[in-house]
């Protein structure tokens, strides 16, 4: 009944997957053509290495809690096109609070409070000021992208910052809970699975990404079980009507929004926190996945799982080029390399931008206007 | 008597508008109670006081569905209401069905009903999702309602969204509904069901306040009729003891021509011809389908049928608005089927667009500005790629003229018009442009009776002249009234062509819900069809 439902409304997606792989059929048919079945070979080898689905998980992360946050946001009517600001001060404000509490979860918890902050101010503009959804947003990136260099240089000296801690394995959480079959049997279990080629990765990943699957999950059900869920798409859909059943719109409008602050803050903080640094020169190291968020979930059609399968798709082949780029198995320059992900992105959505918008996004709703 | 509503001395102010002045209304319990009036009398924004959507300016509103209580001098003894938001007016068991359904399409029907007030379970977390199912059987079984709870509101036709709306607010524990212009939207057939629903409803102890325009509704199905003008209670009558005529006075203050005669047509040679159309809509559903019929000279062509039955891309497709998959449009035997928009203007084609603010006139421009649209590259007032400001002016101020368009000022910008207004200036815009055809969609949407009678006589006018007339129109009595041929149609297809004077308004009814022209009996109910006229005082006067 549920997994029914939830391929409700990625009809039109799963011809996404088809797509996909027939493009990628044939551009391997036409390499294998030209006489180059070497480096074919080469690229399907590096596709199916563990690191590449290790590495697809981990770029996934970020992207995954912004475009659930971005749907929440857009599904009650308000286009949150501020994620990426809300990536940045996320990515800052966890690194800054671990530095000082020592601990990565105290700065996961700091970073989502940062970014919730700024959605707040957003919300705020946008619903009580009326002020125009995407101007509101593009000034939140932007407050983003000086504030957070800015305050790491006060603090650090420095526009990149240390924490000084990252997430722990897996194997490492489960070990230190205290539990005996936990930490023994259960750990030992993961190892073992661990060790299985290419899906291994799925068993020694960072604890985020196991708590990015959860996420999708929450937020599939959150939207389409819970009564919040019913009154965020009915915000989005048909204002008037919620509002004439009783309930206050902006109340709803500003709970999803600073939901996806909160659903950012977890994905920018994991990002930094991965790596145990923030770095916030050029464009930071959240680098647009913030915007690339936004076009999976419109590929998802504001599905939490079509999202993540879009996802998926976006960060397997940005890990895919990853590998390409460091063995340099394609015999092209490799700027041309880095755009596959970006490029392919297009092309799909080119293809298969037939998402249905929410009727009333980017509409301001006031009570008694008629 | 025992009341269930009333309203006690209602003012309600806007910036520069008085839109209720001192209106006092009493309803009875258990009844159908008909707020008729013009567009602009008020009528809704009475109800949307009485449902908490506006505060009044002054007065009291008291409503208890089980009836008002009365002190020993026979005041009320009931406190007024204060309601500050359409909540507080649910929770005093008061439901409205809104012109505009309050309905959320992608959702299903039990999810809009229950919206904002669903059963829970899990510590309130989730939606017991069965329970809304179930409430919402139960209800609909009592109420002998047919409704499908787990029906997407977009699957399903407009009178079952209308019955999915009143099981919202009885659903809420309405016991006072207010229907805002319900039948608006609905075949006639539909509107005989929606009466039977409201008979269930008063059966059931519950009030009902109907809002119309239509003399005919409020006559038919309520049993007192409260008709306001400007804003003002002109007067609260039995339906037992009043007639049309009363009633049309009442309303328009003046009396009114109900129905006027309409001379036969001598129609000439083929004006407008459209061949085997078949066009799909936005959503790449096929919208007409395989349309033929031809306008001549002289003639005015209907076409009735249930709004968003094909006729809008129809027009658009007459009018080149709108890409064809298959057909031919010829306008004076000359093909135009590919011709441009401003092609068919040069060529003769004058257009009234259903929508007036997104299609007939430019809301930012002025009078003068709009009066142009359509003539703006072509002589008298183009030369040499500059307009001649002063002569436009000198246009715009005869069709205002000639129209009585108020304000009468043609440096008025077009969103400052009300909606009859607006109106007004279109159809005088288009009209002097001579053309030899005429496409006009719903030309008297939003008018008030006066405006509509002379816009009737004005195409009467133009057919005798010896042009052709393309009229679409949900309102059958305009249709009727006014065409010599007369097409329905329903699911983008052409059900029949029919001369007016043969056909009663049940037939037109039965075609316009598709049924097939054979299976309605004809023969035997030509007697009731009476004379051929048009009944201006159920003139459409829609929102604005």
């Amino acid at each position: 009944m549920s997994v029914v439902d939830a391929v409700d409304g990625l009809g039109t997606r799963t011809r996404i997957a088809a797509a996909s792989v027939g493009v990628a059929l044939l551009a391997a048919v036409g390499i294998a053509l030209a006489g180059h079945a070497d480096v074919l070979l080469a690229v399907l080898a590096l596709l199916f290495q563990k690191s590449t689905l290790a590495a697809a998980l981990r770029l996934s992360v970020p992207i995954a809690f912004a475009a659930l946050g971005g749907i929440f946001a857009e599904k009650s009517g308000v286009i949150n096109i501020g994620l990426e600001g809300l990536l940045i001060v996320s990515a800052f404000g966890g690194v800054y609070v671990t530095s000082i509490t020592g601990s990565v979860w105290l700065g996961l918890l700091g970073g989502v409070l940062a970014s919730s902050l700024l959605a707040l101010l957003f919300a705020i503009v946008c619903i009580e000021f009326r002020a125009d959804q995407i101007i509101a947003g593009l000034a939140i990136w932007l407050i983003a992208l000086g504030l957070a260099p800015f305050a790491s240089t006060v603090v650090f000296g420095s526009t990149n910052a240390s924490a000084g801690a990252t997430f722990p394995g897996i194997d490492q959480l489960l070990a230190n809970t205290g539990i005996p079959v936990v930490s023994t049997t259960v750990v030992a279990g993961l190892e073992a699975l661990a060790g299985i080629p290419f899906l291994g990765a799925l068993f020694e990943a960072s604890p985020v990404v196991y708590l990015m699957f959860v996420a999708v999950a929450a937020s599939w059900w959150t939207l389409n079980r819970t009564f919040f869920g019913r009154w965020v798409r009915a915000s989005g859909e048909n204002p008037r009507a919620l509002d004439t059943a009783g309930v206050d719109v902006s109340r709803v409008r500003y709970a999803a929004v600073i939901l996806s602050g909160v659903l950012a803050g977890v994905g920018g903080a994991a990002l930094s926190l991965s790596l145990g640094q923030f770095v916030g020169n050029g464009p930071t190291m959240v680098n647009g996945k913030g915007f690339i968020a936004i076009v999976t979930y419109l590929l998802g059609n504001y599905n939490p799982i079509g999202a993540m399968l879009s996802t998926l798709l976006f960060a397997g082949l940005d890990a895919l080029q990853l590998s390409l780029q460091g063995q340099n198995v394609l015999a092209i320059p490799r700027p041309l390399v880095r755009t596959i992900p970006y490029v392919s992105v297009i092309v799909v959505l080119a293809l298969f931008g037939r998402t249905r918008l929410p009727e009333a996004a980017g509409e301001h709703y006031e009570s008694g206007e008629e | 008597m025992t009341e269930a509503v009333r309203l006690d001395s209602i003012t309600k102010r806007f910036p520069g508008v008085v839109a209720n002045d001192d209106v006092t209304l009493s309803v009875e319990r258990g009844t159908v109670h008909a707020l008729l009036g013009e567009n602009g009398a008020g009528k809704t924004t009475l109800m949307n006081v009485l449902y908490g959507l506006y505060e009044p300016t002054e007065g009291d509103v008291y409503v208890d569905g089980d009836g008002l209580t009365y002190d020993d001098d026979g005041a009320v003894a009931d406190a007024p209401r204060r309601f500050d938001s359409p909540g507080d007016a649910i929770d005093a068991g008061v439901g409205m069905i809104h012109q505009h359904f309050m309905l959320v399409d992608p959702m299903t029907v039990a999810e809009n009903i229950t919206l904002g007030n669903e059963p829970r379970k899990w510590g309130g977390l989730a939606v017991d999702r069965d329970a809304s199912r179930e409430a919402v059987l139960e209800l609909s079984e009592r109420y002998g309602f047919d409704v499908e709870p787990d029906a997407r509101i977009e699957d399903i036709g407009v009178g079952v969204q209308q019955r999915v709306e009143i099981l919202k607010a009885l659903y809420r524990g309405a016991e006072v509904l207010i229907l805002d212009e319900p039948t608006a939207v609905l075949t006639p057939q539909e509107v005989e069901d929606l009466f039977d629903v409201l008979e269930e409803l008063t059966d059931a102890g519950k009030t009902v306040i109907f809002i119309t325009h239509k003399l005919g509704e409020a006559l038919e199905a309520a049993d007192e009729v409260t008709v306001l003008r400007d804003g003002r209670n002109v007067g609260t009558v039995g339906t037992a003891d009043t007639t049309r005529e009363e009633l049309a006075e009442l309303m328009v203050g003046r009396e009114v021509m109900l129905e006027t005669e309409t001379p036969p047509a001598t129609p000439g040679e083929t004006a407008l011809s459209v061949e085997g159309v078949t066009a799909v809509d936005d959503r790449d559903v096929v919208a007409v389908d395989d349309v033929s019929f031809s306008v001549r000279e002289g003639e005015v062509f209907g076409i009735a049928g249930v709004d968003g039955n094909g006729q809008s891309e129809l027009v658009e497709v007459v009018t080149g608005l709108h890409s064809l998959e298959e057909g031919r449009v010829e306008l004076a035997g000359r093909d135009v089927t590919h011709a441009s928009r401003r092609e068919r203007t040069r060529a003769g084609m004058a257009y009234i667009p259903e929508d007036r603010q997104d299609r007939g006139l430019v809301m930012d421009f002025d009078l003068t500005e709009n009066g142009v649209l359509g003539s703006q590259h072509d002589a008298p007032f183009a030369e040499r790629g500059r307009l001649d400001w002063d002569r436009a002016e000198g246009h715009a101020s005869e069709i205002i003229e000639e129209y009585d368009v108020r304000p009468p000022d043609a440096d008025a910008e077009a969103k400052s018009l009300s909606g009859g207004n607006q109106q007004k200036f279109i159809v005088g815009r288009e009209f002097s442009r001579e053309p030899s055809c005429i496409v006009a969609s719903h030309p008297t949407r939003g008018v008030d009776i006066g405006s509509t009678e002379f816009i009737h006589d004005r195409l009467v006018d133009l057919r005798d002249e010896g042009r052709a007339v393309l009229l679409v129109s949900s309102k059958l009595d305009e249709v009727r009234g006014l065409s010599d041929r007369l097409a329905v149609m329903y699911r983008g297809r052409i059900v029949d062509v029919v001369d007016p004077d043969e056909v009663t308004e049940e037939q037109l009814g039965l075609m316009m819900a598709g049924e097939r022209p054979e299976d309605v009996p004809r023969a035997e109910r030509v007697a009731d069809a009476g004379p051929r006229s048009r009944d201006d005082a159920d003139a459409e006067v829609a929102d604005d």
